[in-house]
């Protein structure tokens, strides 16, 4: 075996645990933030450097193919960014600073790894190894909503992991593997694509990974987790492990579940419609950003969920696509909210009245995402939509590309609502909104991506394609 | 012409918007006048290239230049191709979106001085003018629709641009929503013929129209889509209400966006996909009946309005409705069979792009006319003035240049332009005919009214003392002269031929007993308002009082507003889906959380919260969402 | 393959049946005289050996207890892991021992941590 194709996730656990003895011995704390972000540098080369393998490892149980290497990468850039925007913030964390990089790391590694297995027990493992970080990290304000969020998201998580586990023992249990190839395999060999036992395994595995993506009914925690959460840590949240999960669904569903799409592609697109929408209606309602933002993420992995419904490589590929335009504008929303929270205190959106006066490049940054939310030209954020709608009516979904595009018209408001605070409201202070370099570097490195992937998209869809094909059998 | 020039009639625009924003506003916001230079001289040179081009083009063969274009994105098997389309259509477009723009970007030198927005003035002025280029040159609806959008949202932030004002942020919005609403309607018409042809090129979905490669039911669907997007931006009934509201914004603004530019990309975009409307029957005939209706309604609107820039906005609704009656004639008679496909596809075209051309000048004149009325007496409100002939000279002589070639007087630019309207849907629809004459009648009653309200009689305003009546600099009468010279000779200029109509000569077009119809109705209605307004022989007041209960339906606008607003919008949104929502919000979610948020709640009763009430329900949420998708999949499957 | 959930029911039933019989047993017998009854007060009491309890079950413990219990957990834990390799160390050979190296090395990543955060002290 080659222990070389584990070289990122092993690097990256050691990154981690030199930050902890960083942390330990040395007294210069704001040196953590670089060395996490520098070090980052080693398992991303790792992981370029492995492009175009495509082996497998532990009897199979991982490969490392195009797509789980391009989700690694996805995965580093994600916390890199989550890290610079961190250094305005981690003052909140007192005394655990090494322990709060340390733990995102982890909790990358999780994902990495969740990305490239191809077998059930180290899904699950994985998902565990993510999800406990990830529980960590939500409480790690301490204060009460904090603690309330972690402890929420903990039981909750508990509750769909072992959802998931039924769902994977009853797929175990019909088709006797846990290796995803073979449990497809057997679908078709043992004609198991009628039996009724097969399709709860579905529904149960669908709930299991719909509580990872915040799929209505199973987004109940979002919303209070959100808002409880760090400011990074639910830009994490919202970005990473949504599309960790995405990952993992798209290896389950088209690796192992691929003869059953008939049945899993409707499942999926019922669960899409219903979840824009009520993300959306509800997001109309909401006073608090972050809140907000919180329930238009959850519309997003409506509108994200017509490439699983499409059931077809276009959808994979406009999925993964949309998830890297999801993943820049997303990100630089919470960040410049973190940058302006940072300063006023507050999540609630009338206290962002003329912030174009007090932070007019902040604010500017901020409209850009949410414009790229709302899916208006020239941003990501309409070439992400535009993609996955032209997959969905590929797939002759019409009726629910129907829906999605209501749903853009309606979530336009609740995004541009904002973005009228931001610029036609009273400044309530004239006080200035000042913000780190590295943060604003992050900002401006995730509104350069939102504009060039909503003018010149070519480049990473050619990727996004390359890394989905890697799904087919 | 090297295609870079063409790529740069849009994109210096674009490159003096990033100019004001990254570095004057910046680091030079103490010199504003700065980035007035800057908008000035790259839409002058965009304006000096579109000259090239239009020179270009009219030597070309077919009136077309050969353009390179670009892959943009390749998604499987799916290439979508970007390039830009140099016709005759584009180039006259062009033409009037760079010089209206240039001449009101001068203006605005002096009309917007010593505010403390001028940087972001033209700023949003630059990207404003690339957007509508860029509008203007693509030769695919998906990059139209980009800059479609584009120029909605520059719209919607120079409407807003007091922003201190509530009037003018909620004018902003309801622009931006109301058009959004067409814009639905358009985006659904493009992922339509999408899905049916793969392609979202302009050209490829004429030839397929026309040799009914896409037909039925579905193009009529796509046509009437795409014409909900135009309806929206060119404020045709009923998507009208959001223009005379957008009069909140800068006068300058409404001159370019609200009456020359912006509101005709809904014209150009029927224009431009003219061979797919005129394949529909059905489509086509929508256009040339919303268009009719549309200038006879909001003409009726504009007779009683007191705001002189109000009237101006129902004139532009109502023109605006006259282009699209030429559009929806011509194509109406194509598809009875009237006139030949190749003859009729050239004749619609320049029928309603030639007014486009023409109304441009005359009515950016106008409202720039209407700047320098309110610069000089403080209000837009026409009781308040009288008398300013003396007063302003030239404001005056442009502007009754302007309103006689708007009430299609001989020899002026909107004659000849009004003339070809009136003799498609004569020949074609004589229905609509019938209204257009009417509206003719109207509209030269109302523009004269203003000319007498404004200009004549003696002076009512109150701050004649503290302010004193004087004409407007230089920096803005200049543009107005130029305007006005156009708004004479723009009729003149061969572009009706240029774009595939039919000339007619000086005194040769009088000939015709059409053009002395129209003559009669037009002189009829400057009569009329003379004869109320000038000399009096009638008295408004008891007009009015006669004609009470019309009067009251034309100036409340027929109840439009109050209409979509109570009825729709507060009704149903605000009190219905708004309320429940907020109430669950605020009972279910905010109320367990607020809760909990108290502060000095410890921990430990965070804890038996979670344990009694919420947590649980989430648990249980997931399990009947559980059983639901199985009884789902177990029933239907 | 359905026909395996039979061997899962078959188990099912036995495990039901052995903590059903070790109830139902003693209650049976009772039930049949066979079982003398014969009370008296050692009986009663809560632990027939040892101390009798002292004050409320609900007393507060000191947290470093559970600082020490979740070491012992690590420790634990390693231990499982150190005797299935100690035993085939001849078969795993370099690689094996690399493998293990990194393994007790990350777990002594945790113990300095714990060291250095002070739990080992007891204040």
């Amino acid at each position: 075996m080659n222990i070389y194709l584990l070289s990122p996730e092993i690097s990256l656990l050691a990154l981690a645990l030199v930050v902890i003895l960083l942390d330990l011995f040395m007294d210069r704390k704001w040196l953590l933030g670089v060395v996490s972000v520098v070090g980052l540098i080693v398992p991303a080369a790792f992981t370029v450097a492995l492009w175009g393998t495509n082996q497998t490892a532990f009897g199979g149980a991982l490969v490392v193919d195009q797509f789980s290497l391009f989700f690694k990468l996805f995965f580093l850039v994600v916390v890199a960014l989550v890290i610079l925007s961190s250094t305005d913030y981690a003052h909140k964390f007192a005394a655990f600073r090494g322990e709060y990089y340390a733990i995102l790391l982890l909790a990358t590694t999780g994902m990495m790894l969740m990305a490239s297995t191809r077998e059930l027990i180290s899904i699950y493992v994985a998902l565990e190894l993510t999800g406990i970080s990830l529980y960590v990290l939500t409480g790690f304000l301490k204060d009460d909503k904090s603690s309330e969020a972690g402890l929420k998201y903990l039981l909750l998580g508990a509750v769909a992991s072992a959802v998931l586990l039924y769902g994977m023992a009853l797929v175990f249990g019909l088709t006797g593997t846990t290796h995803l190839r073979e449990i497809a395999t057997a679908i078709s060999a043992e004609g198991l694509l009628s039996s009724p036992a097969l399709l709860m395994g579905i529904v149960l595995l669908v709930a299991g990974f719909g509580f990872k993506i915040a799929a209505v009914p199973f987004q109940m925690w979002v919303p209070d987790v959100y808002e409880g959460a760090p400011t990074p840590v639910t830009a994490y949240l919202s970005v990473a492990s949504k599309a960790a999960g995405f990952a993992v669904i798209l290896r389950v569903f088209y690796e192992a579940l691929g003869p059953a799409s008939l049945d899993w592609g409707m499942i999926f697109a019922v669960i899409a419609a219903i979840t824009m929408t009520v993300g959306n209606v509800v997001a109309i309602a909401q006073s608090n950003i972050k809140r907000m933002l919180g329930y238009s993420s959850i519309a997003q992995a409506g509108y994200l969920m017509i490439g699983l419904a499409a059931a077809s490589t276009t959808g994979s590929s406009a999925l993964v696509f949309f998830l890297v335009c999801y993943a820049f504008t997303n990100l630089g929303a919470f960040i410049a909210i973190i940058a302006i929270s940072n300063k006023i205190d507050s999540d609630q959106i009338a206290d962002y009245s003329g912030m174009a006066r007090r932070a007019p490049l902040l604010s500017l940054a901020l409209a850009l995402c949410l414009i790229s939310l709302a899916g208006i030209p020239p941003t990501a954020g309409f070439m992400a939509k535009l993609y996955i709608f032209s997959a969905g009516i590929d797939s002759g979904l019409v009726w629910l590309v129907i829906i999605a595009v209501i749903n853009t018209v309606i979530a336009a408001y609740y995004y541009l609502r904002v973005v009228r605070v931001i610029y036609l409201g009273a400044p309530l202070s004239e006080e200035r909104v000042p913000s780190s370099g590295a943060l604003r570097a992050a900002l401006s490195f995730a509104c350069l991506g939102v504009l060039a992937l909503g003018i010149y998209p070519w480049m990473v869809l050619r990727i996004a394609e390359v890394a989905a094909s890697m799904l087919l059998p | 012409m090297p295609a870079e020039l063409v790529l740069a009639i849009f994109l210096l625009p674009f490159f003096s918007f990033a100019i004001i924003s990254f570095v004057l506003r910046p680091f030079f916001n103490h010199r504003p006048l700065l980035s007035g230079y800057v908008t000035i001289a790259a839409i002058g040179i965009s304006l000096v290239l579109s000259i090239w081009a239009l020179i270009e083009v009219s030597g070309a063969p077919h009136h077309i230049l050969q353009m390179p274009d670009y892959e943009w994105v390749v998604i499987g098997d799916t290439v979508i191709r970007i390039g830009v389309t140099v016709d005759a259509l584009a180039v006259v477009m062009l033409i009037v979106v760079t010089s209206v723009s240039l001449m009101v970007q001068i203006y605005s030198l002096g009309y917007m001085k010593g505010d403390g927005g001028f940087c972001r003035y033209f700023a949003f002025m630059s990207l404003f003018t690339g957007s509508m280029l860029g509008l203007v040159l693509a030769d695919n609806l998906l990059f139209l629709f980009l800059f479609w959008e584009g120029v909605g949202l520059c719209s919607y932030l120079l409407i807003g641009f007091w922003f201190h004002k509530p009037e003018a942020a909620r004018a902003a919005m309801k622009a931006f929503l109301v058009t959004r609403l067409g814009d639905f309607g358009f985006l659904a018409a493009i992922l339509l013929l999408y899905a049916k042809t793969g392609t979202f090129d302009i050209g490829e979905l004429q030839n397929l129209a026309l040799t009914g490669a896409i037909g039925g039911t579905v193009l009529t669907w796509a046509a009437i889509g795409v014409f909900s997007g135009a309806a929206g931006k060119s404020a045709q009934f009923p998507l009208h209400t959001w223009l005379p509201d957008a009069m909140e914004g800068p006068t300058p603004v409404s001159a370019l966006i609200h009456a020359a530019t912006m509101v005709a990309a809904g014209v150009y975009l029927v224009a431009r996909m003219f061979p797919v409307f005129a394949s529909s029957t059905t489509a086509i005939t929508t256009v040339a009946i919303i268009g009719g209706f549309t200038a006879i309604f909001a003409a009726s609107m504009g007779l009683v309005m007191n705001d002189i820039k109000r009237v101006l906005a129902y004139s532009t609704i109502s023109q605006l409705g006259y282009m699209m009656l030429g559009l929806g004639t011509v194509g109406v008679g194509i598809s009875t069979g009237y006139i030949s496909l190749e003859h009729g596809l050239a004749l619609g075209v320049a029928v309603g792009i030639f007014h486009l051309f023409t109304h441009a000048f005359f009515k950016s004149l106008l409202f720039l006319g209407a700047g320098s009325v309110s610069h000089a007496t403080g209000t837009f409100d026409m009781r308040e003035m009288g008398g300013l002939r003396k007063a302003m000279p030239w404001t005056f002589f442009t502007f009754l240049i302007a309103s006689l070639s708007l009430a299609g007087i001989w020899p002026l630019a909107g004659f000849w332009s009004k003339e070809g309207i009136l003799a498609a849907s004569f020949h074609y629809v004589p229905v609509l005919f019938y209204l257009a004459i009417i509206t003719v009648f109207m509209t030269a009653f109302y523009i004269f009214r203003v000319i007498f309200l404004t200009f004549g009689g003696e002076y009512r305003g109150t701050d004649q003392g503290s302010h004193g009546l004087h004409e407007s600099p230089v920096v803005m009468l200049v543009p107005m002269v130029i305007l006005a010279i156009l708004a004479v000779v723009a009729g003149l200029l061969p572009i009706n031929e240029f774009l595939g109509g039919e000339s007619h000569s000086f005194f040769g077009a009088l000939s015709h007993p059409l053009a002395w119809v129209s003559l009669v109705w037009a002189g009829g209605g400057i009569f009329l308002a003379y004869a109320i307004y000038g000399a009096k022989w009638l008295s408004a007041a008891s007009l009015r009082q006669r004609f009470a209960p019309i009067h009251t339906l034309f100036s409340r606008k027929y109840w439009f507003d109050e209409l979509y607003e109570n009825l729709f919008l507060m009704r149903l949104l605000v009190n219905g889906i708004f309320a429940a929502l907020h109430w669950f919000d605020d009972h279910i979610i905010d109320g367990a959380v607020n809760g909990i948020a108290g502060g000095t709640v410890a921990v430990g009763t965070v804890v038996r919260r979670l344990e009694t009430g919420q947590l649980q329900a989430y648990g249980l949420a997931i399990f009947v969402g559980i059983l639901a998708i199985v009884a789902c999949v177990f029933i239907f499957s | 393959m359905l026909g395996n959930f039979g061997y899962i029911g078959i188990f099912l039933l036995a495990a039901i049946g052995f903590a059903a019989s070790t109830i139902l047993i003693p209650v049976t017998l009772r039930f049949l005289g066979v079982v003398p009854r014969k009370p008296n007060p050692t009986k009663y009491t809560t632990y027939e050996c040892g101390m009798e309890t002292v004050g409320k079950s609900w007393v507060r413990f000191n947290f470093r207890y559970y600082f020490f219990a979740l070491l012992f957990v690590v420790f634990d834990i390693q231990v499982v892991f150190l005797y299935p390799w100690a035993v085939h160390f001849n078969q795993l050979r370099l690689f094996g021992l690399v493998e293990m190296l990194a393994f007790v090395l990350i777990l002594l990543v945790g113990f300095v941590y714990a060291w250095r955060k002070g739990v080992l002290q007891w204040k």
